[in-house]
């Protein structure tokens, strides 16, 4: 059953290289325009009449995140301060050990480790969304970077060939077709979520190596775990500058989340 | 991959052309002439003021702390309008608010905002800024940046409105978050319960605490 599904997905990888080949010229092309835009500023002012729909939306389009219902807000908020505590007493004086071990050069390549495994995912939600070029993009990216990119540890594909990735997951899919986000949800360990993308990171682990691999439980929290650490490790001192500055941080963090999730639905 | 280098060539060369241009396009101009004109240049001229600031080996190490900040806080305050972001940050709540009631807050907002502002400019270590486009329509603009931290990209959207022949900043957007969206959010889930006053206290209570963070 596992074996002819990873036979399946072989397959449609195989497909997609061959797709990304036609490509893959002219993107190197695009790309170059792309990293000139910072230098030319002068020349990159769009101030004629370019966007006229932009004008009408402008007010609109700036501010029009809605808030999201919290039927489960005294959980939620429970599990907040649950998960404050968890930083403020265990993950973040880890974190800075773990900092003061590992040169942070080491830290970006885990990161990128990390982030490699979930190119699987991120080319499965491209096609699901029907981004076929961005779909074999990932894969492309996936396969020189686990490979000409020491098993992810590098960013290969990104930084010689200048593909980048598309932040996709199954819970953006399932907005794509209009799937709203329900509710919110403050899970214990994993922080903000709403049912729709909580349903997202349930299907998004069926296409992890981790879980492809059948690796055992405690592998798998131990990759998890360790993925935390580094994360905190690269950002210490941003969660506290943002709750610190918040008034009430449970709301701040969920509106935040909102917000970032909606930018990464909308593909801002 | 001979069709992939010769891309790479071709992009190699569009770029070194592109960079002429530019370089060319700047001396032409001789700089500062029309800076303030554009809201994105306008803005770049603040953040290299600065960058300059937080790269001072004069203004260097931890004795040096509050001068620094004085002075990146001068400058800040000439760039945003924060006014009219703590009038966008209350939402509905602003209109009932007598003038000396609007000017207290507009007072601690301000403060709020400097302090979360200061608070990240302090972890400043040579990150790369880089400026990629400008909206304008008549007195408002839209400034797309990005910050280059660690390996990644952030993004940083400044919306701007011109006021007296100055663009200044009244909303900023990081990674999608919006700055002033996100404090009505916060607001709103204190006024709800405690009424103006309490947000008031839970401000003044709030920006009384020992610094931030590291």
């Amino acid at each position: 059953m596992k074996r002819s599904f990873i036979l399946q997905a072989g397959c449609i990888v195989s497909l997609l290289i061959t797709t990304s080949h036609v490509w893959a010229g002219d993107a190197a092309d695009f790309s170059a325009a792309a990293e000139a835009v910072p230098l030319s500023v002068q020349a990159a002012g769009a101030d004629g009449s370019e966007d006229d729909a932009w004008e009408e939306n402008w007010e609109n389009e700036w501010e029009s995140t809605d808030t999201i219902a919290d039927p489960l807000e005294p959980l939620n908020r429970f599990f907040f301060h649950f998960n404050d505590k968890l930083y403020y007493w265990v993950l973040k004086p880890v974190a800075r050990v773990y900092a003061g071990f590992f040169a942070e050069e080491l830290q970006i390549s885990i990161r990128n480790f990390y982030d490699n495994l979930r190119a699987p995912a991120r080319a499965v939600n491209c096609l699901l969304q029907g981004r076929v070029r961005d779909s074999s993009e990932e894969v492309v990216r996936f396969a020189l970077n686990s490979t000409v990119g020491i098993i992810g540890l590098g960013d290969f594909a990104r930084d010689v060939l200048d593909l980048h990735s598309s932040d996709e997951d199954f819970g953006q899919t399932l907005a794509h077709y209009g799937a709203g986000g329900l509710f919110y949800i403050n899970w214990p360990f994993l922080g903000p979520s709403n049912f729709r993308d909580s349903l997202g990171m349930f299907g998004d682990a069926f296409v992890h190596p981790i879980i492809l691999l059948d690796a055992g439980w405690e592998v798998t929290i131990g990759a998890w775990t360790l993925e935390r650490v580094n994360y905190t490790a690269l950002t210490l001192g941003d969660y506290e500058l943002f709750t610190e500055t918040a008034l009430d941080p449970y709301a701040a963090v969920k509106d935040a989340y909102q917000q970032y999730r909606k930018g990464l639905i909308e593909n801002k | 991959m001979v069709v992939m280098r010769k891309s790479m060539l071709q992009s190699i060369i569009l770029l070194v052309v592109l960079l002429l241009t530019v370089s060319v396009f700047t001396i032409a101009t001789g700089g500062s002439a029309s800076a303030t004109e554009k809201p994105m240049d306008q803005l770049q001229v603040a953040v290299d003021d600065i960058l300059k600031i937080l790269q001072s080996a004069e203004l260097k190490g931890p004795e040096k702390k509050d001068e620094r900040h004085q002075l990146v806080l001068n400058i800040v305050a000439d760039m945003f309008d924060f006014r009219e972001m703590a009038r966008s940050s209350l939402g509905q709540s602003w209109n009932t608010l007598t003038p000396e009631e609007k000017d207290t807050f507009v007072g601690l907002f301000t403060t709020l905002v400097e302090q979360r502002y200061i608070g990240k400019i302090d972890s400043y270590n040579n990150q790369k800024v880089v400026y990629k486009k400008q909206l304008v329509k008549g007195d408002k603009a839209m400034v797309y940046t990005a910050i280059i931290d660690k390996d990644l990209e952030i993004p940083i959207v400044y919306r701007l409105a011109k006021n007296k022949g100055k663009w200044l900043i009244n909303d900023l957007k990081i990674e999608n978050v919006s700055l002033i969206v996100n404090y009505r959010r916060d607001f709103d889930s204190i006024i709800r319960k405690e009424q103006f006053a309490g947000l008031v206290e839970k401000i003044s209570k709030q920006l009384e605490k020992p610094e931030a963070s590291n």
